[in-house]
């Protein structure tokens, strides 16, 4: 028994009926009531370890409580739950912190941002806090980081990241490990040149910086000519992972700039569009894996790397899983960074293949270019922010898809501090496109099922022990597939476009399924 | 990135007049339109999917600075896009000297005569479908600006070939219940779960589609009829003056 249940419980009554709610659980430690970071794991599973809610009785779920933040604006948040609280965030940058049994707000804050405030590639969100001893901290649309006592929202220390009228902003949840909080930057779109930081989590020092773009004379510096790195971009704007063993950070980077016109930065452009392993303490790379080399279509790499630790080639092996902005999916070992699998997993028309290292062999004629060239997957590319799932127990990952073609446009380019920096256009393909999600088996890259959607979805995916996923449409469907079938089993209509990822937590015994959708926040559970 | 629309861009300065743009500035600015612009604009600002350019005063951008902004951000709620991604500041400008030169363009008058064209829209029964200055039938598009929303050229192939530009909201869409009935018309809405048809008579349709056998979006098709026969070619040129002539101005 937790303390926390006899403490709350005062009344014997609901004691009995606490315990009873804590039995049909069975066996769950009362950790995994919590959701503590943004991937809802530092291995990015999102994946609940709850099982009460299963295919046979996810068909009774219903709201629970609603939560409208201040503003205006798509909430794009991952609440995290710790202790019976939730931190929930929203646009520009505002945090609220909700008791779960009734909705009601604990406090709220919210970081003055103004109009003239840049979002150059990117809407005016927060995606989510990261928490660590009693703190919170969350990134700004204007380029700073703040720690706030998730007690009260009072304001611990606020450092500055990144510089706002260049392009700088922060919409991505930072990541808290090891006494430090790593933060990613926006600005991609910018021109500048991208970097991950760490910050002392009790202080706000900083502790290191990893650039993203290196220098002339570092490793990968010879696939930059001439100071075409000073804004060669490699943004990390989507929360990482991490592996507390190997003491590894595994995180995402953004297209190189100018996003669509390449001509002035021929090469590689490392390490951009890139998967980069950095050692926590030091900040130093440990390996890097460039998904798109020279990319043109700005198909970022921050995608989230799963991490999944299972039998590959006949051996266990520690892996990283992403689905990638370019269609292909790939699986490293996340020791060494070494290819493992590569497979397409999306419409694609750029690339015959992937060679034994993993890079792509480029199909002729499909840069852009003055007058159009049509390319699949758009530029949004076949998956995008929206978070995968991975479940252990099914050994599959479940990608949100985006099935579209876009005419990449190119045009002549030239940096201006604090304006667009891409060099280009598309014209989307919106009719014939389409979404899905998609269970893809880890070990094969090799599709399982596909649960279709009437639009490319920008919905995150969650699954759980109890064998079920949710995800949600642009449309506004909030809903529960089998994990083993993809078959629909429950639906609810929110009323706004679902642009975040789904999680679960446990209240009382009950679990509880949290999405955002519109302008406000659902809570789902069964009747008692 | 580049990840979704771009919101709360600062007001625009002052920009320099769009007459000062020289030659060259006017030749890259008409490359960009052809490029960007002309897909909807048509080629030289006739017209086509998006307004025909060639006016001396256009109703969305009351001067030049309205003009360079509009070309740059776009008209949120319109189908005119923004271009704040693809274009920078001098890229818009040029292209909006290019666009306002096209007011100095001596356009063409429409061959056909607009009040044959009313006449033969009461005629032929259009307003059965078709909303002008508030009256007429739900199934199709109205029409009361469509003049300020098309150019001539489409508004022709319009009637000519309808499969062929149906506009967006006006998907055709064609389901399929386990008995063999059949639901076809235009898809008012749709999301993962269910689809909203308004049939041919008008009735809305709420289906759930996990019941149903079927669900095919058709592309390619209309329920408007061809008017390539029904109407001679000075009529179809009557028909497109009349509608050219919408501008829902009284």
């Amino acid at each position: 028994m937790n303390r926390r249940y006899v403490r709350r419980g005062a009344a014997a009554v609901a004691f009995g009926a606490i315990v009873l709610a804590i039995a049909s659980i069975r066996a769950q430690s009362p950790a995994d009531n919590n959701w503590t970071t943004y991937s809802g794991s530092l291995s990015s599973h999102r994946f609940s370890p709850l099982q009460q809610l299963t295919p046979s009785n996810v068909t009774k779920l219903k709201p629970v409580w609603v939560y409208q933040p201040p503003g205006v604006g798509t909430v794009e948040t991952t609440p995290l739950v710790v202790n019976n609280v939730m931190y929930a965030t929203w646009g520009p940058t505002g945090v609220a912190a909700l008791d779960v049994r009734s909705g009601k707000t604990l406090w709220e804050w919210t970081r003055p941002i103004a109009a003239s405030v840049l979002n150059l590639g990117f809407p005016r969100v927060n995606r989510g806090v990261a928490f660590l001893d009693n703190t919170l901290y969350v990134g700004t649309l204007d380029g700073f980081l703040v720690a706030l006592d998730s007690r009260s929202g009072a304001e611990k220390w606020t450092v500055h990241v990144g510089e706002n009228p260049l392009g700088h902003s922060i919409t991505a949840a930072p990541l808290a490990v090891e006494g430090k909080v790593i933060v990613g930057i926006s600005g991609g779109e910018a021109g500048i040149r991208g970097f991950l930081d760490a910050y002392d989590a009790k202080t706000g020092k900083l502790l290191w910086r990893f650039w993203t773009v290196p220098s002339p004379g570092e490793p990968g510096s010879n696939t930059w000519p001439g100071d075409s790195w000073v804004h060669g971009g490699g943004a990390t704007w989507l929360t990482g992972s991490y592996d507390p063993e190997l003491k590894l950070l595994y995180w995402g980077t953004g297209n190189p700039g100018p996003d669509w016109n390449g001509d002035s930065r021929a090469g590689d452009n490392l390490y951009t569009s890139s998967l980069v392993a950095i050692d926590v303490e030091t900040g130093k790379a440990k390996w890097h894996f460039q998904h798109t080399p020279h990319d043109v279509h700005d198909w970022d790499s921050n995608q989230i790397p799963v991490l999944v630790d299972a039998e590959f080639g006949g051996r266990p092996r520690k892996l990283v899983a992403m689905a990638n902005r370019n269609a292909f999916f790939y699986v490293l070992d996340r020791t060494n960074g070494e290819y493992l699998l590569g497979a397409q997993y999306a419409k694609q028309t750029w690339a015959k293949g992937l060679d034994e290292k993993g890079r792509p062999i480029l199909m002729p004629d499909m840069e852009p270019s003055e007058k159009g060239t049509l390319v699949y997957p758009s530029l949004q590319g076949a998956t995008n922010w929206a978070s995968p799932s991975y479940s252990p127990s099914t050994g599959l990952m479940y990608v949100p898809v985006r099935e579209m073609g876009s005419i990449y446009f190119k045009t002549p380019v030239e940096y201006r501090p604090g304006t667009y920096y891409t060099g280009g256009s598309e014209k989307r393909l919106d009719e014939e496109s389409w979404g899905a999600v998609r269970a893809i088996d880890v070990k094969t890259g090799k599709p399982a099922w596909d649960f279709a959607l009437p639009s490319p979805t920008w919905a995150g995916v969650l699954s759980t022990a109890g064998g079920l996923v949710f995800s949600g449409s642009n449309e506004g469907n909030f809903y529960a597939l089998d994990a083993k079938t993809g078959k629909a089993l429950w639906q609810f209509q929110t009323g706004g476009l679902i642009r975040s990822g789904p999680m679960s937590f446990g209240v009382d015994g009950k679990q509880r399924v949290a999405v955002a959708g519109g302008r406000a926040i659902f809570v789902f559970g069964l009747d008692d | 990135m580049a990840t979704a629309a771009v919101h709360a861009q600062p007001p625009s300065p002052a920009v320099r007049p769009l007459v000062n743009a020289g030659a060259k500035d006017l030749a890259d600015g008409k490359k960009i339109f052809d490029a960007q612009c002309a897909w909807c604009h048509g080629a030289g600002g006739t017209g086509g999917t998006g307004p025909n350019l060639q006016r001396t005063t256009l109703r969305n951008a009351a001067n030049d600075a309205a003009l360079a902004q509009l070309v740059r951000i776009g008209i949120p709620g319109t189908e005119m896009p923004s271009f704040a991604i693809a274009l920078t500041e001098r890229m818009a400008w040029q292209t909006a000297a290019y666009v306002k030169s096209l007011g100095r363009t001596k356009s063409k008058p429409l061959p056909g005569d607009a009040a044959r064209g009313a006449s033969l829209y009461g005629t032929n029964g259009c307003g059965s479908c078709h909303v002008v200055s508030g009256a007429g039938g739900a199934l199709g598009p109205e029409l009361t600006r469509i003049g300020t929303l098309r150019g001539p050229s489409y508004l022709r192939d319009a009637l000519i070939a309808p499969a062929a530009t149906h506009p967006p909201g006006y998907l055709v869409v064609r389901a399929t219940r386990p008995d063999g009935s059949e639901v076809r018309g235009v898809r008012v809405n749709e999301d993962v779960f269910f689809v909203l048809i308004r049939d041919a008579g008008g009735t809305v349709h709420s289906l759930e589609k996990s019941k149903l056998a079927t669900l095919e979006r058709q592309l390619e098709a209309s329920l408007m009829p061809s008017y390539a026969t029904r109407l001679s070619e000075a009529e179809l040129d009557d028909m497109v003056a009349y509608l050219s002539g919408l501008r829902g101005e009284k």
